[in-house]
């Protein structure tokens, strides 16, 4: 008796009086577990599938991207007796004329989308019928574990019945919190439907989902019957079932902060930065706070905040804890949908590369610094107070405070302290028209060989030649332009005699990856070129604050991808005669991981109405973007207009 | 559940469920246990290895198939496998025989085999099992070619997903069969597991394994199954000689007059989209349109039982509905659906 639940006991002997499934008298059968578990399952399904209804839907897209869509019924989830029915997303995103749910009595009655839950891609429909419509029995989300039963129910396949999938749940925690797995066969023909327990019971909602591309309703679709199946807790969604209700769509609840580190199975979330308007910094959270507890629950490393937090809406209220200087404090924040979008603040200077830091290079016409009254060749020793170790420790700083806010900055000018207040402003949109060099006389180093290098990545079959400008000194850090070269060109040799002499002035490598296939470059190869990257940066001084991309064209679309697919180490990209591509994954503008534009368009580019669409969503994220036009066809900048450019490189490290 | 379960003493199993115990106790004496080893066992005698036309192009030149009497009659699928002169089949036991082509429905897309062999296993067709959605199911075939000589054929476990019919809607399904069918809840149709067997949990035979076939409702893989009891008037006409008819196009159901929008007055709007919805822009006045109540902007969803999600499949649809027949439409009016009939001419 321990082994078997009451509830099955008392399912079986029902279904033995009354099912059709009970043994005819005279044949023999024997009482073997897999009959009783196929009575239970029988039972399970007669249970829940009246609260699984069958949608239609007429009209709309036939085709998004390359997945062809399917016009066949869907499935959704009675949540509400007055025709309230939840479904996935992916049943809509056709974006129908005309959606019809069947009701309880056979008939057909048009529903109307009320609202939708973007985080975790469900949407609340509303039936126009008069019908009192079966409510299902719900299984909380705490009571599941591993390896218990469960049934996938949708009505896609057959009219008058539901079509099942068995399997088990394969896990209760899945996609940063939102959802459990199972290994039923999830997919088109049950998204949308029920995932219920042996006693029948709703335990999700049947969706697609994937761990990365959240925000996509057919992301995850390409995994369908794949033993890799996920439903939505309906316990989570249903406290804001009201809110939906009144056609309240629900999000993502977003806090605001920046961690330091990448590796986010690793690094402990220790804050880099809070974005200013934040539910954070309204909860006075601070750079250099590590987090600790998330309502109690312990957090040790960056994956577990995103577990903490995934599940979260906007507007709900959490309790976090955090150690700063050593003292534990717990502060409370309440999480929103939209974050302001972050825009780094101005101090007006550029660093010198060398000596003591922080060492005033060059001071930005009409920037707060020069208004402050800061000269070239200040130093810059404490900010309010505190002294600063580096040139970074600045930047950082500096990155997490507000535009118009008002720092006090304690500088050595001419063998005098001083307290000078600078009051933070914008990034300035003009590139300076001549900059004083960035270093004084280069110490004795290594030498090594220099000029024109091969970088070959085992099981590769991409190309990359480089140049090392004769006097590179492994003591001094360089800057790296990456050229990301066309499908079936190569420019390298062109290249490198138009750079040479701002290589040398301006300590600059080159990089010039070639597609592996001459007529295009496949997207995956982003990552070819980033390993590229990371042979440079482990064969030469490399100056974490100018690594930028550069390509025409296919190339710049991967330049493009490459950029915002590795965030932690590329600071510029310069675009020629390119939009964004679509799959590029635009994340928001972040302190720490700055990545400026400078997009080439020729005058004459058919592309420009698209590229300039573009550019402008980047300058609405806040993105520092640099537009110019060339009056070449194929985006060739003349030696002044690559001057310039080269100013804007040397640049990247403003502050 | 992926495995077979233990074998378990009915004894103790029967003193821990009491009331479902008791009614087991009257309507089923006791039996030995017999786990999924030995129904896999009952069942691989039955089953043959097929080999004929095929592997060019991607097409497997194997298939599936089961005795359907002592004398060696082999039922499995009507396919270009059979499409040659020598078929080779192999039984369980290894031995390897040419079989000939006692005949085919390629309505059904059934064909049966015979060889020359005597006193082997088989599978009784006019005693086959009905099954119901949830029915634990096994699927005995030779996917991909694992088994090769004696080898026995692969055995897949799970549930019977749906009963549903393939004719839901013209050009859903590209299969010639028109009836209902078991879709399964197991990866079950995949190259070579055409005619194959589908059983019960306890090897009993309940239907046969069809081809790979795309469910476009979906845009998804459908593994299915035809029920024994919808081809048996078709085993027994082959077996006995007698001819069955040929596959029927469906385009040729088409009356010879049949209705058409500007008969019935109806204009919709113009069809620019691949999936325009099939709203009515102009109802033509004094015709059998206005007479029936349609109205500029009506959406129209159904004509009968199919749904029309575009213009083009409404035009379609009512060119299979004969000029002197009634049109059934149901109409969506605002947020409300009204059903409307249409006189035939």
């Amino acid at each position: 008796m321990k082994n078997i639940p009451n509830p099955l006991c008392r399912a079986l002997s029902l279904l033995l009086l009354f099912s059709p499934l009970s043994l005819a008298p005279g044949q023999q059968e024997e009482p073997s577990l897999d009959s009783q578990e196929q009575l239970a399952i029988h039972r399970a399904v007669t249970i829940a599938s009246p609260s699984v209804v069958r949608i239609e839907t007429i009209g709309g897209l036939e085709q998004i991207g390359q997945l062809l869509l399917g016009d066949g019924p869907t499935s959704g989830v009675v949540v509400s007796a007055d025709g309230y029915i939840l479904s996935s997303a992916f049943n809509f995103v056709r974006q129908p004329t005309s959606i019809l749910v069947t009701t309880p009595s056979g008939k057909r009655a048009a529903a109307k989308i009320v609202a939708r839950d973007r985080s975790r891609m469900l949407v609340l429909l509303k039936v126009n019928s008069e019908e009192s419509f079966p409510l299902p029995q719900l299984a909380s989300r705490k009571e599941l574990q591993v390896g218990q039963w469960a049934i996938a129910i949708g009505r896609t396949l057959s009219r008058d019945s539901a079509n099942i999938s068995v399997g088990i749940i394969s896990a209760t925690n899945r996609i940063w919190g939102k959802a459990i797995q199972t290994d039923g066969k999830i997919s088109p023909v049950n998204y949308g439907g029920a995932l219920v327990d042996i006693e029948g019971r709703v335990t999700g909602i049947l969706v697609p989902l994937s761990p990365q591309g959240q925000s996509s309703e057919l992301a995850g679709s390409e995994w369908y019957d794949s033993g890799i199946g996920f439903a939505i807790p309906i316990t989570d969604v249903l406290p804001h079932l009201e809110k939906m209700k009144q056609g309240e769509d629900l999000h993502a609840g977003l806090l605001g902060i920046t961690l330091k580190g990448s590796d986010i199975y690793a690094d402990p979330p220790e804050i880099a930065a809070v974005q200013p308007k934040s539910p954070a910094s309204e909860a006075t959270l601070k750079a250099g706070d590590r987090i600790t507890r998330i309502d109690g629950m312990e957090i040790v490393r960056h994956a577990q905040l995103k577990h903490a937090l995934g599940p979260h809406y906007a507007g709900d209220k959490i309790r976090i804890e955090i150690l700063r200087e050593g003292k534990s404090i717990s502060l409370e924040a309440t999480l929103t949908d939209k974050l302001v979008p972050y825009e780094l603040p101005f101090l007006g200077i550029l660093p010198m590369r060398d000596g003591e830091p922080v060492t005033v290079r060059h001071l930005y016409k009409g920037g707060p610094a020069e208004a402050a009254g800061l000269q070239p060749g200040d130093r810059i020793v404490a900010l309010h107070g505190e002294q600063l170790d580096s040139t970074e420790d600045l930047a950082i700083k500096i990155s997490n405070l507000e535009i118009g806010s008002e720092v006090t900055l304690t500088i050595l000018q001419q063998g005098a302290t001083k307290q000078i207040a600078v009051t933070l402003g914008r990034l300035p949109g003009e590139i300076p028209a001549s900059l004083p060099p960035a270093r004084g006389a280069a110490p004795a180093g290594d030498a090594p060989a220099t000029g024109i290098f091969e970088i070959k990545l085992p099981e590769e079959k991409n190309e990359c030649r480089g140049y090392l400008p004769e006097n590179y000194l492994a003591t001094v850090p360089h800057g790296l332009l990456v050229w990301i070269h066309e499908p079936g060109t190569d420019e390298f040799d062109k290249l490198v005699t138009i750079w040479k002499a701002t290589c040398q002035r301006d300590n600059l490598i080159l990089l010039a990856p070639r597609s592996a296939d001459p007529e295009k470059w496949d997207p995956t190869e982003v990552d070819v070129v980033r390993a590229m990257i990371d042979e440079a940066i482990g064969s030469y001084n490399i100056d974490p604050t100018r690594i930028v991309i550069q390509g025409r064209r296919a190339g710049g679309a991967i330049g493009y991808l490459t950029a915002f697919n590795h965030r932690d180490i590329i600071r510029g990209i310069v675009p020629i005669d390119v939009a964004i591509p679509r799959r590029t994954n635009l994340k928001p503008n972040d302190p720490v991981e700055r990545l400026s534009i400078y997009a080439i368009t020729p005058t004459a580019s058919k592309l420009k109405p698209a590229i300039q669409a573009r550019l402008k969503q980047l300058e609405q994220m806040k993105y520092p973007v640099h537009k110019v036009e060339s009056a070449d066809a194929e985006g060739r900048l003349d030696a002044g207009e690559r001057e310039q450019l080269a100013r804007w490189i040397d640049s990247l490290d403003k502050i | 559940m992926a495995t077979s379960p233990p074998a378990r003493s009915p004894r103790r199993f029967l003193g821990g469920l009491i009331a479902a115990g008791i009614l087991l106790a009257v309507f089923s004496p006791p039996l030995p246990a017999q786990g999924l080893a030995g129904v896999s066992i009952k069942v691989q005698p039955k089953m043959v290895k097929i080999y004929g036309a095929g592997g060019i192009k991607g097409l497997e030149s194997y298939q599936s198939g089961f005795l359907i009497s002592k004398d060696g009659h082999i039922l499995t699928v009507w396919s270009y496998v059979l499409d040659t002169e020598f078929i080779t089949t192999i039984l369980d036991d290894g031995r390897r025989f040419q079989a000939e082509l006692v005949g085919a429905d390629p309505r059904l897309e059934i064909a049966i085999l015979k060889i020359d062999a005597e006193g082997l296993d088989f599978f009784d067709c006019s005693k086959a099992e009905e099954l119901n959605v949830g029915s634990r199911i096994l699927a005995f075939s030779n996917l991909y070619g694992v088994a090769t000589g004696d080898e026995p054929t692969s055995v897949l476990h799970g549930v019977v997903a749906a009963r549903t019919t393939l004719d839901a809607r013209r050009g859903v399904f590209k299969t010639p069969y028109r009836g209902p069918v078991y879709v399964l809840d197991a990866i079950t149709n995949n190259p070579g597991a055409a005619g194959g067997a589908l059983t019960d949990h306890q090897g009993r035979l309940a239907g046969i394994l069809g081809k790979e076939l795309r469910n476009s409702l979906t845009n998804t893989w459908l593994n299915y199954s035809i029920p024994i009891s919808q081809l048996n008037p078709a085993i027994d006409d082959i077996m006995a000689g007698k001819s069955r008819p040929r596959a029927v196009d469906e385009m040729a159901k088409r009356p010879a007059r049949p209705h058409t929008l500007a008969g019935l007055g109806l204009v919709m709007v113009p069809d620019v989209l691949a999936k325009t919805p099939p709203y009515i822009d102009a109802v033509r006045r004094g015709s059998l349109a206005e007479k029936s109540g349609l109205r500029p902007d009506d959406l129209v969803l159904f004509v009968g039982d199919r749904l029309i999600p575009s213009c083009e499949a409404l035009r379609n649809e009512i060119s299979f509905i004969d000029q002197i027949d009634e049109v059934h439409l149901v109409i969506q009016r605002d947020d409300d659906l009204l059903d409307l009939v249409l006189p035939g001419r």
